[in-house]
């Protein structure tokens, strides 16, 4: 019988343990994942997520050093990674700065991609707790979580592309109907098949992870902005160059 | 359920769109700017995605102190709260440097020009930007938790859209600065 079926069937306990336990969940080392957390959640009915919070910022933790060892790294990569694609971006300056729907398009556009990205993996990492996905190929819920996607990411491009265009005459850019077609179509082509490919990715990366018994949350979100804001930025520099 | 995603999502991203062309539409408006200092085409996603990394970890922590009810939903002198805010400011100092090296380098590298202006322009829209965007979202959070909000479903929209709009205008004024 596992622990915790064995702690329900306790006789509930006192203050004074329900005290103590929790002194000796502050007492532990922040990175270590003792049973201790399982045992007082079913012990004391006290949810994972104040007795995780207790020992991550429990009194004897130095708040701000925790935030700078567990965030900087992954900082440090997402910036490198954003800067690479910045460089993409430096090579069609002339374009950008003569095309106004462009440099309009640009922040919006890895905002909407870099949503998809978070959305995609976070909704898979579910589906995959629920026990929702056999083979994910298969899957009736990974079937409609694409389609819904790809959707909304067509009505968001289109709506994207519009609105752009529509900013640049505020700043004074005349209308032209050829170069509205061709910011539209960067808008669409650059949403679409950055959200098939991050969905993909995402769903096989998560699928993979899962297998392994390890947390897919840990390792989708990372992957899947820092893939959108590379891929973004590099998709929409190549299809400015081919297409102006 | 299908409905209530599809109807979710899409709210959140029109949102988060409008929060990026409102920030290009400020980039437009500076284009003779932009085209004295090179580089700073590098500079501006990385600096973009900095603002709603630090500011969004910043939101989902505070909101699960205040779930646990570890923070009170109040601008007191709370350890946690003061923790919060020393480490985000330290963090947007460090990677505004961070990306104004990285900058500096790459069309060193890309482009062959020096410009040691992208550094301070880096640290000072990094610094501008946190005195307003820190503040900003500590009181959005408290105030949509003490209005019986649930901030998690608020603040990842909302930080994405002020913080693309306060990033463009600390650039455009650490431009002017330097």
């Amino acid at each position: 019988m596992k622990f915790w079926k064995k702690a329900e069937k306790r006789k509930k306990p006192s203050r004074f343990r329900v005290i103590k336990e929790i002194e000796d969940i502050i007492k532990l080392k922040r990175h270590k994942h003792h049973p201790i957390i399982h045992q007082i959640h079913y012990t004391h009915k006290i949810s994972r997520k104040t007795l995780f919070y207790m020992k991550e910022y429990g009194p004897k933790s130095h708040v701000s050093s925790v935030i700078l060892k567990e965030s900087v790294k992954i900082l440090i990569l997402a910036s490198i990674i954003s800067s690479i694609g910045g460089v993409n971006i430096q090579n069609i300056q002339s374009n950008l700065l003569t095309i106004i729907p462009l440099l309009i398009l640009l922040p919006a556009l890895n905002n909407l991609i870099g949503g998809f990205g978070a959305i995609v993996s976070s909704k898979f990492t579910v589906l995959l707790y629920l026990g929702k996905v056999g083979k994910w190929w298969k899957s009736k819920e990974v079937h409609e979580l694409f389609v819904t996607i790809i959707v909304i990411a067509f009505i968001s491009s289109i709506f994207l592309g519009i609105l752009s265009y529509g900013f640049s005459l505020i700043r004074g850019f005349a209308f032209d109907a050829g170069i509205f077609f061709k910011v539209l179509s960067i808008a669409v082509f650059s949403t679409l098949i950055l959200v098939i490919i991050i969905f993909f990715v995402s769903v096989i990366t998560g699928y993979y992870v899962y297998k392994k018994q390890e947390d897919p949350s840990n390792f989708l979100i990372p992957i899947a902005t820092s893939f959108s804001d590379l891929g973004s930025m590099a998709l929409f520099s190549v299809l400015v160059a081919l297409m102006f | 359920m299908i409905r209530k995603d599809f109807r979710e999502i899409l709210s959140a991203e029109l949102i988060s769109v409008i929060g990026g062309l409102a920030a290009g539409l400020l980039l437009a408006f500076a284009t003779n700017q932009i085209e004295l200092i090179p580089g700073l085409l590098i500079l501006l996603p990385g600096f973009l995605e900095m603002r709603g990394n630090i500011s969004g970890s910043l939101s989902a922590r505070l909101s699960s102190g205040l779930i646990v009810g570890a923070i009170k939903p109040e601008v007191a002198n709370q350890r946690i709260v003061k923790g919060n805010v020393t480490a985000s400011i330290i963090l947007s100092v460090f990677l505004s440097l961070l990306l104004g090296v990285v900058a500096f380098f790459s069309i060193f590298l890309f482009f062959q020009i020096i410009n040691y202006k992208i550094i301070f322009i880096a640290l000072i829209a990094g610094v501008l930007s946190n005195l307003i965007e820190i503040p900003l979202t500590i009181i959005t959070v408290f105030w949509l938790f003490s209005h019986g909000h649930d901030p998690n479903n608020i603040m990842g929209p909302y930080v994405t859209t002020t913080g693309d709009i306060i990033s463009v205008v600390s650039l455009l004024v650490a431009m002017v600065v330097i």
